[in-house]
């Protein structure tokens, strides 16, 4: 089936520990997805996994890309075909600008020997940058290089908003943020919602979903979805905390 | 610049006594230990051959560069031989350095002369602290691994064989596993007759979780004796220990003094060496620390405040064997009048030490425009997954800074003054013992006034 | 990429990699005796004085002993017995492509040396071997007096200007390699500004080693008179023989009062080159000397590029990149000697070690204490890149006098395996996230560069880096 991110029975490790355990989770275009859950449960692995990180051990199970199984491919090709992730702690590159970062990423998306028009993109750059209230002098900074935890994520919107994904992961992008950050990030992610595009949003907290929000939401659990229900799970979350999934999980098991 | 030679004022000295390099030097030494064992002897005669075939560095060794060495500095020098019971008792009595302490040895001439045991308690516990002699008759079995095996390998390869042939003193100091100790036990060193030379030996094994603290303090009796020292310290942390040695080196500013220190980090230990250099015409520091475990933390800092025609040689070195450890090295030196100081540093990470972190930092404050200071700070990185950083200054007080302090209507000179103390502070404050720091800050600030004056 | 870049875009290893059988009229033959010296003094019909200095400096480089003591033991396996100490053509360098004989044109023209010529240069001198086949710069600059030649014309033109600072900067006895370079010196640039005149456009030399087991030993001077400006700019490159070769140039600056020299070099040898060169600037009072210095190439440098602080105010500065893959060595660094007041000098090394390369920098600052208010400053970076590189970092800094302050900071740091999986996720590749990451390094110190160079240097790196992933 096509137009969406389908995650089917997922098995993934790390230096030999299992994280995620049969995981499932079909995400449409279109749609936004939020997957909630305890701390180390498995949602930031499931990011990495995605993205094609090397240190995580796929071990078994697939994920389909608009059909494609992208578990085979390099960070890079998953990139190129579609699929953006939104880093928790965005890395510092010294001595790359974003202007220049962005571009090249851009630039490899294009056939050999064809160039990306300049003015275009300086266009395209500044407009996205003050939706997202970043200041034009940016542009010349090193990415993420002593941005504050604000700028580091919007830098990550700003990122996303330009290379322009199929799906988009978002890992805890709200964390570390204070509640006029989170607006403005989350007011990027409302401005790129559309038809030809899914949102996974990993977070922690429901807060991030009262200004994004989603059309489904999972509970993830020890590696697994165990719950998936409307936006009225989130806040059912919010208000029980994550005790009770345990007992439930013991139930289950 | 002059070259200074030794000062040789006390020729009535008993022609008997053989000159270092005689072999009677090295027939006395080994006759000095009784019931010395096999291996012991072994290792000495080793060494003595060393000493005698090794040539006398110079400064076109890689090793000296900078360094001014007297060709003469071996010459018509004899091995101390103990003092009289008078001038025993008189030092002995000048030897409370630090009142609380754990336990005290007092040495002049490399004779013993005056010791307070080791804190019941702690002896209790096993722990032992005691001068070499009782060490080579009750524990033979604890040093034997250890005593006199540590090489040098930063230049001072004959002067270190030389002591190895000639110790017949010093302190061991074993913690069993698990053992604290927050108290430090003390060795005191003096150098009292002229053209004499001592030679402390500091022998740290500290087990697997103890907690260690030991503080040598090296002094002269008469301040104009030429003096020759040439000394050496060896730490073992074992795992998951901490220990803590501190040194003072107050020679008279007519000995030529050689300290070799080399410390050896198991995994997770926590070795700090803060060394304090005040005295000597010449003295060459050869610090070396070799990180063996993971997680080791191992920090090296020196402070020394030179003046006149001192010369301060300093060789450090940092090599990172294991991974994910920590070594930081600050070496701050003043200098003033003709005052000298060499600085040279190297970090060496293996390349089976990832993740590791080396800093490496010289700070050198010119006090006077005749003085010199060299620097050289060195890297050698196997190792790709580190962060390793070193730097070096040399500059004189900030003129902004002193401008600040007299803008508040304090005078040139006690500005001067509170500035230089605040660039010494930064060592002594490592010194994290309270009574020891107060006797440094004496030391270092009544030296540096004398030369305000 | 631009046009300029486009343009030098002709540098690159493989582009080098290229070799014309040539007959050479005059061959010294192998090894090196005071008959092969002789030898050379004679075929270009030099001055006595001239022999003795070659003589004196043959006896210097046999008694010196190879510098292993602090320097790498590769330097044992120079077999100087089999070393071409003198090959040529016998022609006069010509002032027109027209006349360069075809092999070497085509050599040069290969190497885009024609063009860029046309494009952004005040003059241009080419050497093929050990004479230059081309020297030419632009009439204006001739009708005020600047002079751009090979040495060998040089000496033979203007020995009055010659002679009075040939060897005045670095000494015969310098070290090994001067002397060799002393005793057997052929090629390299002659370059006189007079007083007041400021060269826009640089001055470019090319140096081409053409001949298997054949040292090549430029030997530059460049003075620049009082008030006087002038850029040169220096490219080589070899063809990969299965023995190696030696290239040990001596290049020697003079920046008289208020004089301004900057000196760049794209160093692109294959990689079984042993590049050995001394290089030393003298500044007068006021005068200011720029050494800009990029590594790629060769398979041990040795190259410390100084500058000698002799008048009131001078200043000196070394901004260098070493680039060090497999199997290469770059040891590189910067000398600065203070000998006036209120004199400064920065230097500014980064160095990047690829695979099995290494790099190592050397410094040495000097102050002594008769002199007051004099600064340096040294930074130098090391990027690690794969397990088994190496870096190296040994300055030696002195320093006495009234007011002197020295600020010596140095680090080492790689590319973490999350900084390339974070750029792979925007979609760059391996190759592509590394040269980022590694232009990212040098950035702050190439944009001091003049554009065309700074271009090309990003190529070079691009195409290294793309390599050593795999």
């Amino acid at each position: 089936m096509s137009n969406q991110l389908e995650i089917k029975h997922l098995n993934a490790s790390i230096e030999g520990k299992a994280i995620l355990n049969n995981l499932n989770l079909t995400l449409p275009q279109g749609e936004v997805h939020a997957i909630m859950g305890p701390n180390g449960t498995g949602k930031s692995t499931l990011a990495k996994v995605l993205a094609g990180h090397e240190d995580y051990e796929v071990d078994g199970g697939e994920v389909l890309m608009n059909g494609e199984n992208i578990l085979e491919m390099e960070p890079d090709e998953i990139s190129r075909a579609g699929l953006f992730l939104a880093f928790q702690y965005p890395m510092e590159i010294a001595g790359v600008s974003i202007a220049n970062f962005i571009r090249a990423a851009l630039q490899a998306r294009l056939d050999e020997g064809e160039e990306l028009n300049a003015t275009q993109y300086y266009k395209e750059l500044y407009e996205k940058m003050d939706l997202l209230k970043i200041d034009r002098k940016f542009t010349s900074r090193s990415v993420n290089e002593g941005f504050s935890g604000g700028e580091k994520k919007r830098c990550e919107i700003l990122q996303m908003s330009m290379l322009n994904p199929n799906y988009c992961i978002m890992d805890e992008t709200d964390s570390g943020l204070d509640i006029d950050a989170l607006r403005v990030v989350a007011n990027g992610v409302n401005l790129m919602r559309g038809a030809d595009r899914g949102f996974l949003v990993i977070t922690h907290y429901q807060r991030l979903l009262e200004y994004i929000v989603p059309d489904v939401v999972h509970v993830m659990f020890n590696g697994s979805i165990v719950k998936t229900g409307g936006p009225e799970l989130a806040k059912e979350l919010e208000e029980r905390g994550y005790g009770w999934l345990e007992a439930e999980a013991a139930v289950t098991a | 610049m002059a070259q200074p030679t030794l000062i040789d004022n006390d020729a009535s000295e008993s022609p008997a006594r053989p000159e270092l390099q005689h072999q009677d030097a090295f027939e006395q030494a080994i006759a000095a230990l009784p019931d010395q064992p096999d291996w012991l002897i072994e290792r000495r005669q080793k060494a003595w051959d060393a000493f005698q075939t090794l040539p006398l560095p110079s400064r076109k060794d890689e090793q000296w560069r900078f360094a001014t060495l007297n060709r003469n500095v071996l010459n018509q020098i004899v091995p101390g031989n103990g003092v009289d019971a008078e001038t025993a008792d008189r030092l002995a009595s000048r030897s409370s350095f630090i009142a609380d302490h754990a336990g005290q040895y007092v040495f002049a001439d490399n004779q013993l002369i005056d010791s307070t045991p080791l804190d019941p308690e702690l002896a209790e516990k096993g722990v032992r602290f005691v001068n070499l002699e009782t060490a080579l008759r009750d524990h033979t079995d604890l040093i034997e691994p250890i005593f006199l095996q540590a090489q040098a390998e930063l230049g001072s390869e004959k002067f270190v064989a030389l002591h190895k042939a000639l110790v017949t003193n010093g302190t061991f100091l074993f913690v069993p596993r698990g053992v604290e100790m927050s108290k430090p036990v003390v060795a005191v060193y003096w150098s009292s007759a002229a053209s004499t030379a001592v030679f402390p030996h500091t022998l740290i094994l500290a087990e697997d979780n103890t907690s260690v603290n030991l503080v040598d303090i090296f002094l002269s009796d008469n301040p104009e004796a030429a003096g020759f020292a040439c000394s050496m310290a060896n730490i073992h942390g074992g795992a998951n220990s901490r220990v803590m040695r501190k040194v003072v080196q107050d020679w008279n500013e007519n000995t030529f003094s050689f300290q070799n220190d080399l410390t050896i980090a198991e995994r997770d230990s926590v070795v700090k060496n803060v060394a304090v250099n005040i005295g000597a015409l010449k003295s060459r520091y050869e610090n070396m620390c070799r990180i063996v475990g993971p997680g080791a933390d191992v920090k090296m800092y020196s402070l020394t405040v030179g003046e006149k025609h001192q010369e301060f040689d300093q060789r450090t070195l940092q090599v990172h064997e294991a991974p994910h450890a920590t070594s930081d090295l600050l070496y701050k030196n003043s200098l003033m009048d003709e005052c000298r100081t060499i600085f040279s540093g190297l970090i060496v990470v293996d390349d089976e030490a990832q993740q590791t972190d080396a800093y490496q930092t010289n700070r050198n404050l010119l006090l006077d425009h005749t003085a010199e200071a060299n620097s050289l700070p060195g890297l050698e990185i196997k190792a790709n997954d580190v962060k390793c950083s070193h730097g070096a200054t040399t500059a004189r007080l900030e003129e902004e800074e002193l401008f600040y302090l007299m803008a508040r209507g304090i005078p040139e000179r006690t500005a001067k003054r509170l500035l230089v103390f605040g660039f010494f502070e930064e060592i002594i404050e490592k010194v994290s013992n309270q009574e020891l720091a107060e006797k440094i800050r004496d030391i270092v600030h009544h030296k540096f006034t004398r030369h305000q004056a | 990429m631009s046009a300029e870049a486009e343009t030098l875009s002709q540098i690159d290893r493989d582009k080098g990699n290229f070799h014309y059988e040539t007959d050479y009229a005059y061959d010294a033959g192998v090894g090196l005796t005071p008959e092969v010296v002789d030898y050379i003094a004679s075929v270009k019909d030099e001055d006595e004085w001239v022999r003795e200095f070659r003589q004196k400096a043959l006896k210097v480089f046999e008694k010196k002993p190879m510098p292993t003591h602090w320097a790498s033991e590769d330097l044992n396996n120079i077999v100087f017995e089999n070393i071409r100490y003198y090959l040529a053509k016998g022609q006069q360098p010509t002032r027109s492509w027209d006349e360069v004989p075809d092999d070497v044109k085509e050599t040069f023209e290969r190497l885009g040396i024609p063009e860029n010529e046309r494009k952004f240069l005040a003059g241009v001198e080419a050497q093929f071997d050990s004479e230059a086949a081309y020297s030419r710069m632009k009439e204006e600059l001739e009708k005020e007096g600047v002079i751009f030649v090979g040495s060998t014309e040089g000496l033979m033109k203007h020995p009055d200007i010659f002679r009075k600072f040939f060897g005045k900067v670095i000494p015969i006895g310098d070290n090994k390699f001067s002397a060799l370079n002393s005793a057997v010196f052929s090629g390299g640039s002659f370059i006189y500004v007079p007083p007041g005149v400021k060269v826009r456009q640089p001055l470019q030399a090319y140096f081409r080693i053409n001949a298997e087991n054949f040292g090549q030993f430029e030997r530059t001077l460049i003075i620049a008179d009082e008030g006087a400006e002038v850029t040169y700019m220096e490219g080589c490159t070899a063809p990969k023989f299965e023995t190696s070769t030696l290239h040990s140039a001596v290049v020697e600056l003079v920046a008289l009062k208020n004089a301004k020299i900057q000196y760049i070099t794209v160093q692109n040898w294959s990689d079984n080159v042993f590049n050995l060169v001394t290089k030393r600037a003298m500044a007068e009072e006021g005068a200011e000397v720029k050494w800009i210095d990029c590594n790629i190439g060769s398979r041990l440098t040795m190259k410390y590029p100084g500058v000698i602080l002799k008048g009131d105010g001078a200043r000196g500065e070394v901004l260098s990149i070493a680039l060090a893959s497999d199997g290469q060595h770059q040891d590189t660094g910067a000398k600065m000697i203070h000998q006036a007041n209120n004199t400064s000098s920065n230097v500014i090394s980064k160095s990047i070690s690829v695979g099995e390369g290494r790099a190592t920098y050397r410094g040495r600052v000097h102050m002594p204490k008769e002199l007051s208010n004099c600064k340096n400053n040294t930074e130098c970076d090391a990027l690690l890149i794969n397990t088994n590189s190496k870096t190296d970092t040994y300055p030696a800094i002195t320093v006495t006098g009234e007011g002197n302050s020295v600020q010596h900071e140095a680090s080492v740091s790689k590319v973490s395996a999350e900084q390339i999986f974070y750029m792979m996720s925007r979609g760059l590749d391996e190759g592509q996230a590394m040269s980022l990451a590694v232009n990212g390094f040098i950035n702050d110190l190439t944009r001091h560069f003049p554009m065309e160079y700074s271009v090309e240097l990003k190529r070079l790196i691009d195409l290294e880096m793309e390599g050593s992933v795999g």
